[in-house]
């Protein structure tokens, strides 16, 4: 076998005469292209993660959403949890920003790969810190609505529509619904971001296992 | 001073071309996509440029830049258009240079290789590029034990494929 691999060697080193050349304006041109690299995927997908969440608060029908905090007198708490989410998202946007910095593609092959994936999951915790932060604005909803005394004044325009539905039958259809959008909302959520990661990843973290696996 | 690092970069590169161009054929299999990561390595290379002090060889570093776009940093594009022809053309081998047997035994060694894994091309890579060990070892990261049992085991590998 040996001797076929060298023999490929010697043929490697003729082939050369057979390679596309390229002009020194064919290169030239080349410099000033855009990456399309797996880290620059990241970063795009990354900073649309941090910031999408922050977004939705901005469409109108979210910030009258906010009204309904007041009605059924939870404001306070999702107050609270706004704080942590914001203080929580700098903190991951740093530490994100730091990691990010220290990929260099002079690194050895493993050590890159390595911090690719650190990378990726300073984002992934960020995700699930996310997702457990609407859940548990989810279920302060969900609290409020089964303390709350006189709940059909919570939905002023529904108003009218809701005189004929019983108190208990509300109050048990609204649990329900927030807790269903809710979990639909985090397993969408969820759904999209490991099919974002593992598609784009999935090479990356095959070589590098590949890699590490050989120190065993 | 920026011209200046470009006109150095671009030339550099231009003169040691060869060894990107031989990386792209035996990580992709067609001629749009061979373009494609020449495209990225150029653009790894030139971004990394800035860093590069000239205490190694231009092409030295350039292998190790040029490899972990390869492995790592380069996304495939979807479009798989598999093409016969580039390959006989980027392999080509002048029939009267070889006797019959040993040109069949080089397609098949060739077909093997590219069967491997990103991580095993990159060894095959760099050993028939006449590295040592030791520098095989530093660019992937591993050590150089690991890198001479890998090695075997591709050998072994190569071996399967080509008598199965």
């Amino acid at each position: 076998m040996t001797d076929e691999l060298d023999l490929l060697k010697k043929d490697w080193q003729k082939k050369e005469a057979h390679l596309p050349k390229l002009s020194y304006s064919d290169i030239h041109k080349m410099i000033w292209k855009k990456s399309s690299s797996i880290v620059k995927w990241i970063l795009i997908i990354s900073i649309l993660e941090f910031t999408l969440p922050h977004l939705l608060y901005l469409i109108p029908s979210m910030e009258e959403g906010l009204k309904i905090y007041d009605n059924i007198g939870v404001s306070n708490y999702i107050l609270v949890t706004s704080i942590i989410t914001y203080v929580f998202a700098i903190y991951f946007i740093y530490q994100f920003y730091k990691r990010f910095k220290e990929i260099s593609v002079l690194d050895d092959s493993k050590s890159l790969m390595k911090k690719i994936l650190r990378t990726r999951t300073t984002v992934k915790h960020y995700v699930i810190f996310s997702l457990s932060m609407i859940m548990v604005t989810v279920i302060i909803m969900a609290i409020g609505v089964f303390l709350s005394d006189n709940l059909a004044d919570a939905f002023p325009e529904l108003k009218e529509g809701l005189k004929h539905i019983s108190e208990e039958k509300l109050r048990f259809t609204l649990m329900l619904s927030i807790g269903g959008f809710g979990v639909l909302l985090t397993l969408f959520m969820g759904g999209v971001y490991f099919l974002l990661y593992g598609l784009l990843l999935k090479k990356l973290q095959k070589n590098y296992k590949e890699l590490r696996q050989l120190e065993f | 001073m920026k011209k200046e690092l470009e006109h150095k970069f671009v030339t550099e590169l231009q003169d040691n071309q060869n060894i990107v161009h031989k990386i792209c054929s035996l990580y992709t299999n067609d001629r749009e996509s061979h373009n494609d990561l020449f495209q990225e390595i150029t653009i790894q290379l030139w971004k990394a440029y800035p860093k590069f002090r000239g205490e190694a060889k231009f092409s030295t570093w350039m292998y190790r830049v040029a490899l972990n776009t390869a492995i790592t940093l380069y996304r495939k594009s979807k479009k798989r258009i598999s093409t016969q022809d580039y390959e006989s053309v980027i392999f080509k081998i002048k029939a009267d240079e070889y006797d019959e047997t040993e040109e069949q035994q080089l397609k098949l060694m060739y077909k093997a290789v590219r069967q491997l894994g990103d991580i095993d091309k990159a060894l095959v890579f760099m050993y028939l590029e006449d590295k040592n060990y030791t520098e095989i070892a530093e660019t992937l990261g591993i050590t150089e034990v690991n890198a001479r049992v890998k090695m075997n085991r591709i050998k072994t590998k190569l071996r399967t494929i080509l008598n199965p």
